[in-house]
């Protein structure tokens, strides 16, 4: 598939969308620590999308997703005037919003947990993936990771943050993010066969003889 | 033979995330690809992160609404609401009394609310399992068919159990779920083999008033 634009593909904005969007959003952060609910729904508004799909792929389930938008907007409310603008507007909301995720994942009594064999989640086509059949392998790949590195995932490749942004949403240091990842990466292709051959568009499988040999 | 600038393989393997998703600081950035010149396994492995970053930031195959989740905000921040959603007892089976259109949720149009449609595409292969099916505004469409079914599942069913069970059924979502997780499906005649699932709490057809409140809702949906 081209990419298009990203509301034609229908899909959520990378989180970063350079100084105008960030000035918005720190004008915004100052409307709601006056009370300006206009303000407030704009904000939420353009959270909802990118925290909906995330939080939603990270619970399995719309409530408790639905949950955590609202139990972190309901902390913007709040504490919006403590926001002091030494950090991004969205990486101060994520932060808030990876804290509550976590503890709601860790409750993950609540939920149903699918606990997959490793193995069953190779592809015994030798076809080239397809990239919806491979994002859904990914998902349930993802799986499989600790909480914190599945976060990580998430906050690198589908919302986009930096190394740093992800420190600062994830409270710990730059180093700790780029470990986590490197635990999640290896870790995914470990669990996903098809990754490999992702650099080597033909001959099919040419990369994954590469990064076996590199993982042995 | 390495230039100044270049950072070694393992410092470039650890920040290859970022070459991808394009959030290196501009000295990073340079340094990564002076050695990405020479050195082939960073360079298969940065294919590798950006095909993780087109994978998980493919479209939507589910349209999510935020309205009725940010009234139910405003309803809980003036004091309205419960400070936490009430969950419901797992396993109470909700029969609705009477008519369905007894039932409905008070305040919103049930139709809206979290997640505005879910598309039950048809979708070929086994990989297939929890997550939601892609181009799901396309499927509003069908929201359109005369009939339509109320179908509300056990609340700590995970998103991909409910979708095997409409897939089996031969169903799909035209709307909802609802403030507590009611979703309008299609075709009615799936209704029998629905209800004797389990993890189906009722399923019930959708009665005319709610039909154009779900059209209401559908046109909520955002560009
Ligand atoms: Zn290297």
């Amino acid at each position: 598939m081209k990419p298009t634009s990203y509301s034609d593909r229908g899909m959520v904005e990378p989180t970063y969308r350079g100084s105008a969007s960030v000035a918005r959003e720190v004008d915004l952060m100052a409307r709601i620590a006056n009370g300006d609910r206009k303000a407030f729904e704009e904000l939420y508004n353009l959270y909802h999308r990118r925290m909906a799909r995330f939080l939603t792929r990270l619970t399995h389930r719309f409530d408790l997703a639905e949950e955590v938008i609202n139990d972190t907007f309901w902390v913007v409310w709040r504490k919006a005037r403590d926001f002091r603008g030494d950090s991004q507007p969205s990486t101060w909301i994520l932060g808030i919003a990876y804290r509550k995720a976590r503890n709601a994942l860790r409750s993950s009594a609540r939920f149903g947990r699918q606990n997959l064999e490793a193995e069953s989640l190779a592809l015994t086509s030798d076809e080239p993936f397809r990239t919806e059949e491979l994002r859904d392998w990914l998902e349930q790949a993802l799986e499989q990771l600790p909480v914190e590195q599945r976060l990580g995932v998430e906050l690198c490749y589908e919302l986009g943050y930096s190394c740093e942004e992800i420190a600062t949403i994830m409270g710990c240091p730059v180093n700790t993010v780029k470990t986590r990842l490197f635990h999640a990466r290896a870790k995914l292709q470990k669990l996903l066969p098809q990754l490999a051959g992702a650099g080597v568009p033909a001959p099919h499988g040419a990369g994954r003889q590469a990064a076996q040999e590199r993982q042995s | 033979m390495m230039a100044s600038s270049s950072c070694g393989h393992e410092e470039c393997w650890l920040l290859l995330p970022w070459l991808a998703n394009g959030r290196l600081s501009h000295a990073e950035r340079a340094g990564a690809e002076e050695h990405l010149r020479e050195c082939a396994a960073c360079t298969q492995e940065l294919a590798r992160q950006r095909l993780m970053c087109q994978v998980l930031t493919e479209p939507e195959r589910v349209t999510y609404a935020p309205g009725p989740s940010f009234r139910k905000l405003m309803e809980r921040i003036d004091g309205r609401a419960p400070a936490r959603p009430q969950e419901r007892p797992l396993g109470r089976r909700d029969a609705p009394a009477g008519r369905a259109v007894a039932w409905r949720p008070p305040g919103l149009a049930w139709a809206a609310s979290f997640v505005l449609a879910i598309g039950l595409a048809a979708f070929a292969g086994t990989a297939y399992r929890w997550s939601l099916p892609r181009y799901a505004t396309h499927t509003t469409a069908a929201g359109g068919t005369p009939g339509v079914l109320h179908i509300a599942f056990d609340r700590s069913l995970p998103v991909g159990e409910m979708e095997e069970i409409l897939r089996s059924a031969g169903a799909r979502v035209v709307e909802g779920p609802g403030t507590t997780g009611v979703f309008g499906i299609a075709p009615v005649t799936a209704a029998a083999r629905l209800r004797a699932d389990p993890r189906v709490r009722w399923v019930e057809p959708l009665t005319g008033t709610e039909e154009s409140q779900g059209a209401q809702g559908r046109r909520t949906r955002e560009p």
